[in-house]
């Protein structure tokens, strides 16, 4: 077996194990967890795999499904045989992929770790986790437009389903919320990549970029797409549906109540994931389908997006400052933070960007993507576990507790430093990636923007810290621990559970020095996209 | 002199020995003896560490270490040269003293939260020397940024609503300098030179768009200058003398404000290089900006009755003093004459400033830890109770003022001529008004102590009188929100209130004899050794390696 069967396993694998927790539950109770470990484990495996033979192999690894049948076909134009479409799926591995699918198999073991003591237990829970673990995967390894709206679906399915796993009120309105607007997001999507098949024929990523560039010789068309109102309406659209899906302001509305109201396991799992899946799209549809070429003769394209980053780093942050419930924080503090990552997505294209600029933006969406997923997971898991153990969910009921627990509120400290970009840790790395290509690029407004927000993203952080620290232990929490609490949950956090928020906040610091590493990893893609080549060679 | 450029481990092992400690004094914190113990063991490696690169130093070796490529196109690098030892060696060599101090200080008051005190004070010191040692702008961000995050729990520390909010304070103007200012300008200087090591860019920056050039050295300079107290960015200071006194001594006189300071020194000499910031006119700015500071801080120091708030503001009134020199390097350099004169003066400032108000600190912190007087309105007569502090309090304040034979006259002189000979006499104008108003804040304490009793003592106007004939309370509003005499006021009856027993009691001062029985040896000799450093820098100056190490550097930046 060859690698290449890798990216589809990769995908089928989780979504058949899915079937496993209700089949075996049958014959066994919460034999679900069990379950999932043992597929995430092989998947664990299997990407390793795959990431070590497209980074130190140098492969750009893809597979077409459905076998033989399908796959690229001769097209006759004259007299002589030439390239035509891929017909079918394509499943496509390479620099910008893998890193993701390690990020995706790795987050959804550990989040397990955690989930063993903070549930939800049902074994429904675990195939709903496992189908949402498939789905993140084919989102990041399709090459097929509409593939992609398929898994986006599955995923967002599958996510209202867990977010409202604990059964109570206000996750179910919470689930419903993001249903609707979710569901609104992926349809804008599909409107955007129906116009592009309308147009170009194809739902392929690379054949589709082709066919906008105008390139192959048998199609009758007169040079590149570009400014077809078709072509950039599907951008529109498309970007659109992302940006919801992502969380950008001001389209935000569904998250922070999904965060907040999910059972804490599966706020790590989504905090980690989902939105990082959805801006990785944003990315590579920018990236390798329209290219630099669209946005140099489509600069209002870029320039709304920028705008609407911009907002949504200094809004997401303000509205995080104003929260009280904790979770809550962190969860407008997501919409901030992918607000950064739209900004480098739109400084990458922006025509006014050299390739230096180029290069420093797609190095910073990449880096502050898997830093957030891991800064943002963590700082999630170590809330979750301050709640188990002490019953405290908002700021003031946070006064004192550094006694209590220290290794917790550490964890915190050295996440929310992390996540304000205190060097040497990987927030700061990203930031450091996405300031620098404005700087290059000459947009001096964002440059303000990128480096204020070091300043609002210290505005919610210090003030949970300067709770947990420096105020003496109130009144409230006394109250809130109700005995209820204090004889079942209190107290009552696992090793797992520590454990994962501890490893989340050491990667933090960790990961800031293989910044080099993780640029080099990064630099194929980066001269992909500076040729405005449709795909990623090693 | 041979330069050579060597690698070595010991720039970051003097980095890391304080860090590894802090692990340690988590550790054993239930032993407090074990754990103090951690910190004098690390101060003394540390130092032991930094002054065996010395001799090489002075010979023109440079120690370097490199951790490899952090981001794109910059190393994570450290370097030991000449300037970098001046204030690596300066903040270890005082933290052996400040850490025998801190554990006097801390177990007099019985405080709370020791280990997260000591633990963060270490990791101070990591990042003090990880500033002095940064080979290039992005990794002396790095530690910049550190000693903020560092430095937040000693502030914040007492955990008093007074306490947080400075804390608050701290972190906001902290980051503000560094997150935003050092880092927008470090990145502006990446963009243009493409590289941030020191002595690599200026050469670029001469050929950039001088508007950005001068953008990026305002940035920067300002972002240095929030930590280094420059008006109008210095009020987190004052506020910060909540935090327990050691970390007021240590950090908020040497390690914190130098770290700003010394960025600045990077930053004219190495970065920019005198010639540019002369052409570019910045360095004029940046002196008339120190000028401005430490006549207005010498200004409002006269009137705080709070001891610690005195000296803060006396602490930004001398650091300017640095910055001045510094920023006279470019007025010097399109000159020809003086530049020597005003580097040295400028860096000299920053060991004699730290000897002589490190010893200012701890004679207050002393004070409070006995007496539990905190206002000079309540000292009146403490030379009889505390002599031996009142001595070396007297002596630094001497130095502090310019009065030769202690440290602060010989820096000020070497200043005072440059500033002549690069024709800018106007800044040595300021210069001796300066002096004038040292010896008018400090001289009343010292006079107040010895030779006035508590009963009899003279009525304080300036400190106790409404500010031009104004009624306390509209004094308070004119007075702005910062730097706010009404406030200090405010504040001071608050403590009364609190039944906090400042001052003598009834009867007066006891008198103490001259043999040491004022207050525990672990206070008491810490003061006393760095004021006779201080007496020594003034003296003779050659002795000590600092004036070599500057000299080293000057030459340096000559050739």
């Amino acid at each position: 077996m060859t690698e290449e069967a890798l990216p589809a396993l990769l995908i089928a694998v989780p979504i058949l194990g899915a079937t496993l927790p209700l089949a075996l539950g049958l014959v066994r109770q919460r034999i679900g967890w069990w379950v999932a470990t043992l597929v995430l484990a092989v998947e664990a495996a299997m990407a390793s795999w795959i990431a070590y033979a497209v980074y130190i192999g140098g492969d750009r690894i893809t597979h077409i499904l459905g076998g033989e049948t399908f796959g690229r076909k001769e097209v006759t134009v004259g007299s002589f045989d030439t390239e035509g479409f891929i017909v079918g799926i394509e499943l496509v591995a390479d620099a910008l992929s893998g890193l993701l699918v390690a990020l995706i198999a790795f987050v959804s073991l550990g989040v397990l770790a955690y989930a063993r003591r903070a549930g939800p237990r049902q074994n429904t829970f675990y195939s709903a986790y496992l189908l949402l673990t498939g789905g993140l995967m084919g989102l990041v390894l399709t090459g097929d437009l509409f593939n992609m709206f398929v898994f986006l679906e599955i995923v967002g399915l599958m996510t209202y389903a867990l977010v409202a796993s604990d059964r109570s009120a206000a996750s179910a309105v919470a689930a419903l919320k993001y249903l609707v607007i979710g569901t609104t997001g992926a349809s804008m999507y599909l409107v955007g990549v129906g116009y592009l098949f309308v147009r170009t024929g194809t739902l392929n990523m690379v054949d589709t970029s082709r066919v906008l560039a105008g390139e192959p010789e048998w199609l009758e068309v007169t040079g590149a797409l570009y400014t077809e109102p078709l072509v950039v309406a599907s951008f529109g659209f498309i970007a659109v549906g992302l940006a919801t899906k992502t969380a950008i302001f001001p389209l935000h509305t569904w998250q922070p109540g999904a965060y907040s109201e999910a059972p804490d396991s599966v706020t790590v799992l989504i905090s980690a994931l989902v939105s990082t899946t959805s801006a990785y799209a944003l990315a590579r549809i920018t990236w390798v389908v329209f290219t630099p070429e669209f946005f140099a003769v489509n600069v209002k394209a870029t320039e709304a997006i920028l705008v609407l980053a911009a907002l949504s780093v200094v809004i997401g942050s303000v509205l995080a400052a104003m929260q009280q419930r904790v979770k809550r924080v962190f969860a407008y503090s997501s919409v901030a933070q992918f607000g950064l990552i739209a900004m480098a997505i739109g400084i990458s294209v922006h025509p006014a960007a050299t390739d230096t600029a180029t290069r420093f933006a797609v190095y910073g969406v990449v880096i502050h993507l898997i830093g957030h997923a891991v800064i943002k997971g963590g700082l999630f898991a170590t809330v979750g576990a301050i709640k188990k153990s002490t019953g405290a969910r908002s700021i003031d009921e946070y006064a004192g507790l550094a006694t209590e627990r220290p290794v917790l509120s550490g964890t915190l400290a050295v996440l929310g430093f992390s996540l304000i970009g205190v060097p040497p840790m990987i927030g700061f790395v990203g930031k450091w990636y996405i300031g620098l290509a404005a700087v290059k690029a000459e947009l001096w407004p964002l440059v303000f923007v990128i480096f204020a927000s070091t300043l609002l993203t210290l505005l919610y952080v210090a003030r949970l810290l300067e709770k947990l620290y420096f105020t003496p232990l109130s009144e409230t929490t006394d109250t809130a621990q109700e005995p209820a609490v204090a004889t079942d949950g209190r107290g009552s956090v696992s090793f797992g559970m520590v454990a994962l928020a501890v490893t989340a906040a050491v990667l933090a610091v960790g990961l800031g020095f293989m910044g080099a590493e993780l640029t080099d990893a990064i630099d194929p893609l980066v001269d992909a996209i500076q040729e405005s080549s449709p795909e990623v060679h090693q | 002199m041979t330069e050579a450029v060597v690698t070595d481990i010991r720039p970051l092992a003097a980095v890391l020995v304080s860090a590894v400690s802090v692990v340690l004094i988590v550790a054993s914190h239930r032993y407090p003896n074990i754990r103090e113990s951690w910190s004098i063991l690390a101060a003394l490696t540390k130092f032991g560490l930094i002054a065996s690169m010395v001799p090489g130093v002075l010979d023109g070796t440079e120690y370097e270490a490199s951790l490899g490529e952090f981001v794109y196109g910059i190393e994570f690098a450290l370097k030991a040269d000449a300037l970098g030892m001046i204030f690596a060696l300066l903040a270890s060599f005082l933290w052996i003293f400040t850490a025998f101090y801190a554990a006097g200080y801390m177990r007099g008051l019985d405080e709370g939260n020791q280990t997260r005190f000591f633990a963060a004070f270490a990791a101070s010191l990591s990042a003090a020397v990880g500033i002095a040692f940064a080979r290039n702008l992005l990794t002396i961000f790095v530690f910049y940024e550190l000693l903020s995050v560092a430095t937040y729990p000693l502030v914040a520390h007492d955990g008093s609503k007074e306490a947080r909010v400075a804390g608050r304070k701290y972190l906001a103007y902290t980051f503000f300098g560094g997150g935003l200012l050092v880092l927008g300008g470090t990145a502006l200087v990446f963009a243009m030179a493409g590289t941030t090591e020191f002595g690599a860019t200026a050469t670029h920056l001469a050929d950039s768009n001088a508007a950005l050039a001068r953008a990026a050295f305002g940035l920067l300079a300002a972002g240095f200058g929030v930590k280094a107290a420059l008006m109008p960015v210095h009020s987190w200071l004052p506020d910060a003398m909540v935090a327990p006194t050691p970390v007021s001594g240590l950090l908020h006189a040497v390690a914190v404000v130098k770290s700003g300071v010394f960025g600045i020194a990077r930053l004219v000499l190495e970065v920019y290089e005198p010639q540019l910031v002369g052409d570019l006119g910045v360095g004029i700015v940046l002196a008339i900006v120190a000028a401005i500071t430490l006549t207005v801080a010498s200004i409002i120091a006269l009137r705080a009755d709070r001891l610690k708030r005195r000296l803060a503001y006396s602490t930004i009134s001398q650091l300017s003093y640095i910055v001045l020199g510094l920023g006279l390097v470019g007025p010097a350099a399109v000159a020809g004459a003086g530049l020597e004169n005003v580097i040295k003066g400028g860096l000299l400032h920053i060991p004699a400033h730290a000897f002589m108000k490190l010893t200012l600190f701890f004679c207050a912190g002393i004070i409070h830890v006995e007496t539990h007087t905190d206002y000079i309105s309540e000292m009146d007569g403490i030379g009889k109770r505390m002599p031996l502090t009142m001595t070396a309090f007297g002596i630094a304040a001497a130095g502090m003022a310019g009065i030769p034979l202690v440290a602060g006259f010989v820096s000020k002189w070497f200043i005072l001529i440059g500033a002549v000979q690069a024709s800018q006499s106007a800044f040595a104008v300021v210069l001796l008004i300066s002096g004038v108003l040292n010896i008018a804040y400090f001289w009343p304490i010292v006079y107040g102590a010895f030779f006035e009793s508590y009963d009899s003592a003279d009525s304080k106007p300036l400190v106790e009188g409404p500010l031009g004939g104004h009624s306390p309370k509209q004094a308070a509003t004119d007075g702005g929100s910062e730097q706010d005499p009404g406030g200090d006021a405010e504040s001071h009856d608050t403590h009364v209130e609190e039944g906090h027993h400042g001052g003598p009691g009834d009867g007066g001062w006891d008198r103490v004899g001259w043999t040491g029985d004022e207050g525990s040896w672990l206070m008491l000799g810490p003061i006393l050794l760095i004021a006779a450093g201080a007496v020594v820098l003034g003296i003779v100056p050659d002795a000590a390696v600092f004036l070599q190490l500057i000299e080293d550097v000057a030459q340096g930046v000559m050739a």
